[in-house]
């Protein structure tokens, strides 16, 4: 954390001279955040929150240019730490050559985004959502980096379909995808005495499909991802055969009001060899969740919402199956760059975000939590 | 009526009559810019970055001011926006390697003098503000 002081407060103090700088073209934008949460009776996100924590950094810089009216370059770098999660090795979050045909048809190429449900592709730009955490089923912070982007290329478009009939943006991508060797994943396979040294992976693809209902405002969409992941540590390996994670979504604006909803079912099996044993995992996870938001003020967001996840193929009635999260979050704006949020959350359940490292005296089945942060961007 | 009470009339007229010239917004563009109308639907397009070029096909460079009563009217009118959405939108392209965010001006002089040199150019200023060096476009509801 001594560490990483310094670095927000010289951000804070630039900010002056750090608005969007666009140098003969060159466009450079960046952001940072600074989280804080406490919890009751248990530890988590790898964090010591039961006494309060302050392990919870973001920050991350993007430069892109313009080459011509058609073709865009660009990379963004990205360094995180939640906990004992992410830590001081930076991350290319995306980094693309982007060649747009015309309106309906454009390639990217590099290490792109991924797009899944509403918010998969943008989870970790925090400055754009009133919520500190977005639904845990959905996406799982601790795992974020897995799924954010792959190494591969994609095609996007629109296609306007008349007057009556609103729009369809759809994009479709390949390529290969692996974990991060300091995310959630890889720390749970440590508890199992499984350290990987290089980055389990593999091939991943999937599209994304959402229509712009002639209902202004309301947007419904579907998502597939394939993935498959194997590696080999030292003392073992793990396997996991493709599997499919779907997503169904729908989202409503309407002036001060935000509605959105969220279906996904992430059915996998994998197995963990960690010497002689084999140990398998099965997972049949479903998770939805119902959110709403309003501007109070111009400055003032409030909102709330309901997510809720089960490991279907476990028992369902234990706590370490299910995770169902009732959430209350405000945000205020102090400036276009400077903002702060707040969150309650009321966690019944311990299937998502708890590591045994942290809990070594075992978990609670509900912890109400209360999570606060700050940020700036550029 | 006394002196004072026709002084305190007559600047609450300039008063209201700035206020309304200043939000009184007109779109304007590149003179090379071959349309003369433009739908609030590929306003929105263009400006949100889901479209890059007008109707007849030519390349669109939207550019905005940084904020102000002349922006936020515009992009409540126009876009049907609030300066929020619209800049968390653009922060979500920005970020997530989608887009880039249309230039920004601290003053309208200076975004009409861009309009006036980048062929494709397409802004908005206050009706009031002098800009003869670039072209009117009509908005199309």
């Amino acid at each position: 954390m001594a560490r990483r002081m310094p670095l927000l407060f010289l951000v804070c103090i630039s900010a002056s001279s750090l608005y969007a700088q666009d140098l003969a073209g060159i466009e450079i934008h960046g952001f940072v955040t600074q989280g804080f949460l406490f919890s009751s009776n248990n530890n988590y996100l790898t964090m010591k929150s039961s006494d309060g924590s302050v392990q919870w950094t973001d920050g991350a810089v993007s430069v892109s240019d313009s080459l011509t009216d058609k073709l865009r370059v660009g990379i963004q770098l990205h360094m995180y730490q939640l906990g004992d999660l992410g830590g001081s090795n930076v991350l290319i979050d995306w980094a693309s050559g982007d060649y747009r045909f015309n309106d309906h048809f454009g390639i990217r190429a590099g290490k792109v985004k991924t797009p899944l449900g509403l918010f998969n592709d943008s989870q970790d730009v925090d400055a754009v959502f009133l919520w500190i955490l977005l639904p845990q089923g959905a996406y799982p912070i601790d795992n974020k980096s897995f799924y954010l982007s792959h190494l591969g290329g994609e095609v996007y478009g629109d296609l306007t379909l008349g007057r009556r009939a609103g729009k369809l943006q759809y994009r479709g991508y390949a390529g290969y995808n692996n974990l991060d060797l300091n995310g959630g994943y890889l720390e749970q396979s440590a508890e199992y005495g499984l350290v990987f040294t290089s980055p389990p992976g593999g091939k991943t693809y999937g599209g994304d499909l959402r229509w712009d209902t002639p209902l202004r405002g309301l947007t419904i969409g579907s998502s597939a991802d394939v993935l498959a992941v194997d590696g080999t540590a030292p003392g073992g390996s793990v396997h996991a055969p493709p599997f499919l994670i779907s997503a169904q979504y729908a989202q409503f604006t309407k002036g001060k009001f935000y509605f959105a909803g969220e279906y996904h079912r992430d059915p996998f099996y994998a197995i963990l060899t960690v010497g002689p044993a084999a140990i398998p995992l099965s997972y049949d996870e479903r998770s939805w969740f119902a959110m709403g938001s309003y501007r109070l003020l111009k400055k003032f967001q409030v909102g709330s919402y309901y997510s809720h996840y089960v490991n279907k193929a476990l028992d369902t009635t234990q706590p370490a199956n299910y995770s169902k999260d009732w959430v209350i979050s405000g945000r205020y704006d102090f400036n276009p760059y400077f903002y702060g949020k707040i969150e309650g959350h009321f966690l019944h359940g311990t299937g998502l975000g708890y590591y045994t490292d942290t809990n070594p005296n075992g978990l609670k089945p509900n912890s109400s939590m209360l999570a606060a942060k700050i940020g700036f961007s550029f | 009526m006394s002196k004072t009470r026709w002084l305190v009339l007559l600047a609450g007229f300039l008063g209201c009559w700035s206020a309304a010239s200043a939000q009184d917004v007109v779109l304007i563009a590149n003179k090379g810019v071959q349309i003369s109308e433009i739908k609030d639907a590929d306003l929105h397009a263009i400006f949100m970055g889901e479209k890059t070029r007008f109707a007849d096909g030519s390349h669109a460079v939207p550019v905005t001011l940084k904020g102000g009563a002349v922006h936020e009217v515009f992009l409540k009118n126009h876009l049907g926006e609030s300066p929020g959405d619209f800049r968390a939108q653009w922060r979500k392209a920005v970020f997530t390697g989608q887009g880039a965010m249309p230039r920004a001006f601290d003053s309208e002089s200076a975004l009409i003098e861009y309009v006036a040199a980048t062929p494709g150019a397409l802004g908005y200023v206050s009706r009031i503000s002098p800009h003869d060096n670039v072209k009117s476009l009509a908005a199309i509801k």
